[in-house]
């Protein structure tokens, strides 16, 4: 296996396209050195040492007429989620946030929420999604690949609408062979749209008496940025996956640590704030923190 | 010497100088240190096994006068919240630990002055006429030196005397980090300096006992300091070849005195690396996914670590601190496998017991650990009052 990995690596140094089989040693290795190192170089390749992060406010909509909306100040991006009975409904709610967010950028609900909605309602998605729009929402937050009813169509509309994507995303953890349909279905959506920006690779929901395990997240990331050269980032969720597997990703092939929470525990002194501990962790990783905001833009600190 | 030759040298057999180990830790590439602690644990272990162990730490009471200031779990004499498990409790928690496929306790405990060495031979006697194959894996080198100041006996009596009673081995907690500096920043030191640590354990090694060695790393130590508390250990390991595993775990900072923050998950698989290179002398490693949680801890099977650990079924000192990760004998044979090793029980000298216990008979599932005492139990066990207390505190309560 070590031969053929290295075979691998080869074809990789080179520039040259990978095989099926180059493709199945990869997903089915247990040498996740090896593994995490060409996903780490791919990185590195791609963006140096350089680490992105963005601190996220969640919202929910609707809210209580009159509940004040509280954004914390080092938010870089607003991101809003919540159901209603009736989509038109939430609008006036989003507005109100983006009102609010003055001018840090909003993101609001998943596509596959959004798909559903027109579903249930009649309704076309390029008119929920105009709605959305016209509030002066910038991006829809997220798009579950595995669970989008219509993908590449759905995805094109986001951008028919003048919209942006917030970053592609795998909802549910599953076997390996789902794993990698995953990852080649993330690198075809983009061969047609073109427009991706961000991929995270590792499910957002999990089993709780089988959660994927360390092996199965390093070999996913990695795999992730070796097979995708043609979405930027490879993205790992700070809230979702916590400190410790957020900071491995990085040295396996992620590049950009979402969710990372504006507010910081009081309780705990400054040395506990989400930043220091953000910017400490992939500074102990080797590599070099540089916060961004929802736009993708750099935060000048 | 460079990076590269470092690697060759560890690749040839050779031996880690200090020096070369803190080059290593501090500028080898994660990948590489990864690497070469994965080939010198498939050197020592080549049958791909990984092993794992079913035993529950117990800790008899949370009473202590060592007061360090990195511990979440300790109460002062005389506080409401100070324990000490009675007899009969610790025999109730053998009796689950035995349901769940285990065999052996992990006992230690805080420095309780109202605790006599005859509590603790009256507590291995007990257990032993009830269980006479149950392993008593327990107190660490502070605590044999604490019971030896209280009855002012010599340290190779007071192994001698619990040998006697029921003592099977000693865990290497209470280590730290063995460098004097460290330990008085820590407050730690009167509990037990870096030579007396080391001369319990070679006592212990000596009367014929298997020991752990433990570093706690990550509070105020710097990384050289880490490498020179390594090289104690390797030192005595030369001397008397006593212990069976070193297990690295991050200093967990929570509701401590202290405070700070924990070391990162990549400085841990970076420090467990370095361990296997320089504890040449070592024969297993531990994963510490008490304190680095079940993802990380798979990780560190290929970071030097041939050993899962213990299911632990209770834990409370890390909980104390802030980490509160779980995993059950299922889980923790899931994440070996996973991993492409073999799951192998073992007792605690590494012997092999045989395949996961949950393929033999039906065993609960356990997803969270069970701590030493419900909330707001605060009885006092009866037989206490067998034993003359010596603190103010505990003088006065009996009185009331």
């Amino acid at each position: 296996m070590k031969e053929q990995l290295e075979k691998v690596a080869a074809h990789i140094s080179a520039g040259q396209p990978l095989a099926d089989a180059d493709i199945a040693a990869l997903a089915e290795t247990n040498d996740i050195l090896t593994l995490g190192m060409l996903g780490d170089e791919a990185r590195r390749g791609r963006h140096g040492t350089e680490t992105t992060f963005v601190r996220v406010a969640d919202v929910q909509v609707p809210f209580a007429d009159g509940a004040h909306i509280d954004i914390p100040a080092a938010a870089r991006e607003v991101r809003i989620g919540g159901r209603a009975d009736s989509f038109d409904v939430l609008m006036p709610h989003v507005r109100r946030v983006v009102e609010a967010a003055g001018g840090i950028p909003v993101s609001a609900f998943s596509l596959e929420a959004l798909e559903a909605d027109a579903a249930a309602s009649g309704r076309r998605l390029a008119d929920l999604l105009a709605a959305v729009r016209d509030t002066g929402v910038a991006r829809v937050a997220d798009a579950a690949l595995d669970q989008l009813q219509h993908a590449e169509m759905s995805l094109d509309q986001v951008r028919k609408a003048g919209l942006g994507l917030a970053r592609l995303t795998v909802q549910h953890t599953a076997s390996t062979t789902e794993r990698l349909e995953h990852i080649i279905r993330a690198r075809s959506l983009q061969q047609s749209l073109g427009w991706i920006e961000s991929f995270a690779p590792l499910g957002r929901s999990w089993k709780p008496g089988s959660p994927s395990t360390g092996y199965d997240d390093v070999r996913q990331v990695a795999l992730a940025r070796l097979l995708i050269d043609n979405i930027a980032s490879i993205q790992v969720d700070w809230s979702r996956y916590g400190p410790k597997l957020a900071q491995v990703a990085l040295t396996v092939g992620a590049d950009d640590i979402d969710s990372v929470s504006p507010l910081d525990e009081t309780g705990e002194g400054r040395r506990r704030s989400p930043l220091e501990e953000v910017r400490r962790n992939i500074l102990a990783a080797g590599l070099v923190p540089v916060e961004r905001d929802g736009a993708r833009h750099r935060v000048i600190s | 010497m460079s990076i590269n030759a470092l690697a060759d040298t560890v690749r040839a057999g050779g031996r880690l100088t200090e020096a070369e180990a803190l080059e290593m830790y501090l500028s080898a590439p994660t990948h590489l240190l990864g690497q070469l602690a994965n080939e010198v644990r498939q050197r020592r272990h080549p049958d791909r096994t990984v092993t794992y162990i079913i035993d529950r730490n117990v800790n008899y009471t949370n009473v202590c006068v060592a007061r360090c200031s990195f511990c979440a779990f300790y109460r002062p004499v005389g506080s409401p919240e100070g324990y000490v498990l009675g007899f009969d409790e610790i025999v109730r928690k053998i009796d689950e630990t035995i349901a769940l496929g285990g065999g052996q306790l992990l006992l230690q405990g805080g420095h309780n002055p109202d605790l006599p060495i005859e509590w603790y031979e009256d507590l291995f006697r007990e257990v032993k006429s009830r269980y006479p194959t149950f392993r008593l894996h327990a107190l660490s080198p502070p605590e044999v030196l604490h019971i030896s100041r209280l009855a002012q006996i010599s340290v190779p009596d007071v192994v001698r005397r619990l040998v006697a009673a029921g003592l099977d081995s000693i865990p290497g907690g209470g280590a730290e980090i063995l460098v004097d500096r460290v330990r008085i920043l820590l407050h730690c030191d009167s509990k037990a300096s870096a030579d007396e640590w080391i001369d319990v354990m070679r006592h212990a090694h000596r009367a014929g006992l298997k020991t752990t060695a433990t570093m706690m790393y990550g509070s105020v130590e710097t990384p050289a300091e880490r490498i020179e508390h390594m090289s104690r250990l390797r030192a005595l390991q030369d001397e008397t070849g006593g212990f069976t595993a070193f297990i690295a775990w991050s200093y967990q900072p929570e509701h401590t005195e202290l405070q700070g923050v924990e070391a990162t998950g990549v400085e841990y698989l970076r420090t467990l690396a370095t361990a296997r290179l320089f504890l040449d002398n070592f024969p297993s490693l531990q994963a510490s996914w008490v304190t680095q949680g079940g993802k990380v801890g798979q990780l560190s099977l290929t970071y030097g670590a041939n050993d899962m650990g213990s299911v632990m079924i209770e834990e409370n000192v890390v909980r104390a601190a802030g980490a509160a990760y779980c995993m059950d004998e299922i889980e923790i044979v899931r994440n070996i496998e996973d991993a492409g090793f073999e799951a192998k029980r073992r007792n605690m000298h590494y012997e092999i017991l045989g395949g996961p216990i949950f393929r033999e008979r039906q065993v609960p599932r356990m997803l969270e650990l069970a701590v030493s005492r419900a909330d707001g139990d605060n009885s006092v066990p009866a037989e206490l009052v067998n034993y003359p207390a010596r603190s103010r505190a505990e003088r006065e309560r009996r009185a009331q």
